[in-house]
């Protein structure tokens, strides 16, 4: 199951910027989230999944793209487990 | 030389946010300390402020911005605001001057307690210039933006600074103060091993400290910001602003002995300096807000030094240390005490030294009574600094 909305929530909840404010391809920058808001808020992303997120995403700007990199980094996590 | 005079004041205090309310509550003795952190080993005091973030940021401008750096933000934007804003001026001739002692200590704790990774922007909320860098982005202004981090004296020489930036004119306006927030319980625990804070007994943290009283036992910690806009005396005339007071000298000396241990002979190097500069007499003088910690040998000290300059006009020199009521700011302090100082001069009317039942009779000062007093012949008034590291300021403030 994709983590997009739990990541909308989790943003709503961090920076009061709900669905409508941030649509899951909104620019992050663009609506506010500047590079110091977007390293906090990835840093909670990695401590709620235990993930760690590679920093060779310079051009991650959107809910749905850090969606599909934290449900790809999940499912290697699952597939480690099993 | 430009003439430098006071035109807004703002403060986010223990006692509030509204300068002119926080001085009245500090007029009827009011103590703002209370005990905290209750399960330390040793019972701690401390001067908070009740703070909502929210009036000042938004969730999404919060990230790296520590309590240091909001109660800064939030200080300096109430006293622009009291000095009518910034829009009529070149914002590359406004200065920022910041006074800090420690920097974002909220962040440093929760990194060390986090237990685990720590939050990747700790090093910008924690660095002493956080406050000064904030203050400066929140009302763009682009001229020098400065930090000083003189322990005890920060934010009275960052005030110091500012004017003579201004009285050589380099700047046209300043906004200078300073911010102090490190009532978390590491810092605390620092403060309990120097042996400097008051003991109290269960219940009387609000009389804890008490200045110049032969029971003083140290001082009560206190956090908080506050700032003044200064403006050239030529600028404030010409934009009819209302002006509190004139800073009319500044001394700075540094006592070059002991790191900790301080000295009359340097203190009064930068009383003598703030009268020599500001061209009056000790007479000329009527209230000292004293630097007045409620130490053992530090308010022995300034008294020595305070009868030592004003020698035969001491007994008209009425002094008060206003800590006994908002704890004691460290790097704020200079300029919380600095306000409180203005507004005993614009409003004639003189704070208490608190918590003093029994005066130390060594001192032979004339302190401020308990009920604060009124001073309608009031014409100048010093507030005073002395740091750890030796260094002393002296701020003289006089009636426009």
């Amino acid at each position: 199951m994709s983590a997009l909305k739990d990541l909308q929530n989790l943003i709503q909840d961090k920076y009061g910027l709900d669905a409508t404010a941030l649509g899951p391809h909104t620019s992050m920058r663009a609506s506010g989230v500047d590079s110091l808001a977007l390293v906090e808020f990835l840093f909670d992303v990695e401590e709620r999944y235990g993930i760690s997120i590679p920093d060779n995403n310079p051009d991650l700007d959107t809910l749905a793209e850090l969606a599909v990199i934290v449900d790809k980094l999940r499912a290697a996590q699952t597939a480690a487990a099993g | 030389m430009n003439e430098v005079v006071v035109s807004g004041l703002g403060v986010v205090s223990p006692h509030g946010d509204d300068a002119q309310a926080m001085f009245d509550a500090v007029m009827r003795g009011e103590s703002a300390v209370q005990a905290v952190f209750p399960d330390l080993a040793c019972p701690a005091a401390a001067a908070t402020v009740a703070f909502d973030e929210r009036r000042w940021f938004t969730k999404l401008q919060l990230p790296g911005v520590d309590r240091v750096s909001q109660l800064a933000v939030a200080a300096a934007d109430l006293a622009v605001r009291d000095a009518g804003g910034l829009t009529d001026v070149d914002h590359e001739r406004v200065g920022v001057y910041v006074g800090c002692g420690m920097g974002g200590a909220t962040a440093l704790e929760s990194a060390y307690r986090a237990g685990g990774r720590v939050p990747p922007l700790t090093i910008p909320a924690f660095m002493p210039n956080a406050p000064a860098a904030h203050v400066a982005m929140r009302l763009g202004v682009k001229g020098p933006v400065i930090t000083y981090s003189v322990a005890c004296a920060s934010s009275a020489v960052a005030i110091a600074e500012a004017a003579k930036a201004l009285r050589c004119g380099e700047i046209d306006v300043a906004i200078a103060g300073g911010s102090e927030a490190l009532i978390v319980p590491g810092v605390v625990l620092a403060w309990q091993a120097m042996m400097t804070l008051a003991s109290f007994a269960p219940g009387e943290a609000a009389h804890a400290c008490r200045p110049f009283a032969s029971d003083r036992s140290g001082f009560v910690l206190g956090e908080g910001a506050a700032f003044l806009v200064l403006e050239t005396a030529g600028r404030a005339r010409a934009r009819g602003a209302r002006v509190y007071a004139q800073l009319a000298g500044w001394g700075l000396s540094c006592d070059a002995t002991h790191l900790t241990k301080p000295d009359a002979g340097g203190q009064q190097r930068a009383l003598r300096a703030a009268l020599r500069q500001a061209g009056l007499q000790p007479a000329d003088v009527g209230y000292c807000n004293a630097h007045g910690t409620a130490t053992k040998i530090g308010d022995v000290v300034e008294a020595d030094a305070l009868r030592g300059v004003w020698g035969e006009a001491a007994g008209d020199l009425q002094v008060s240390s206003t800590k006994a009521l908002h704890g004691h700011l460290l790097g704020g302090a200079g300029a919380l005490e600095a306000v409180i100082t203005v507004l005993a001069l614009h409003r004639r009317q003189l704070p208490p030294n608190a918590n003093c039942a029994n005066p130390d009779p060594a001192m032979g000062l004339n302190l401020v009574p308990q009920a604060g007093a009124s001073a309608p012949q009031l014409q100048a008034a010093i507030s005073s600094s002395f740091a750890f590291g030796g260094t002393n300021a002296t701020l003289l403030f006089a009636r426009c």
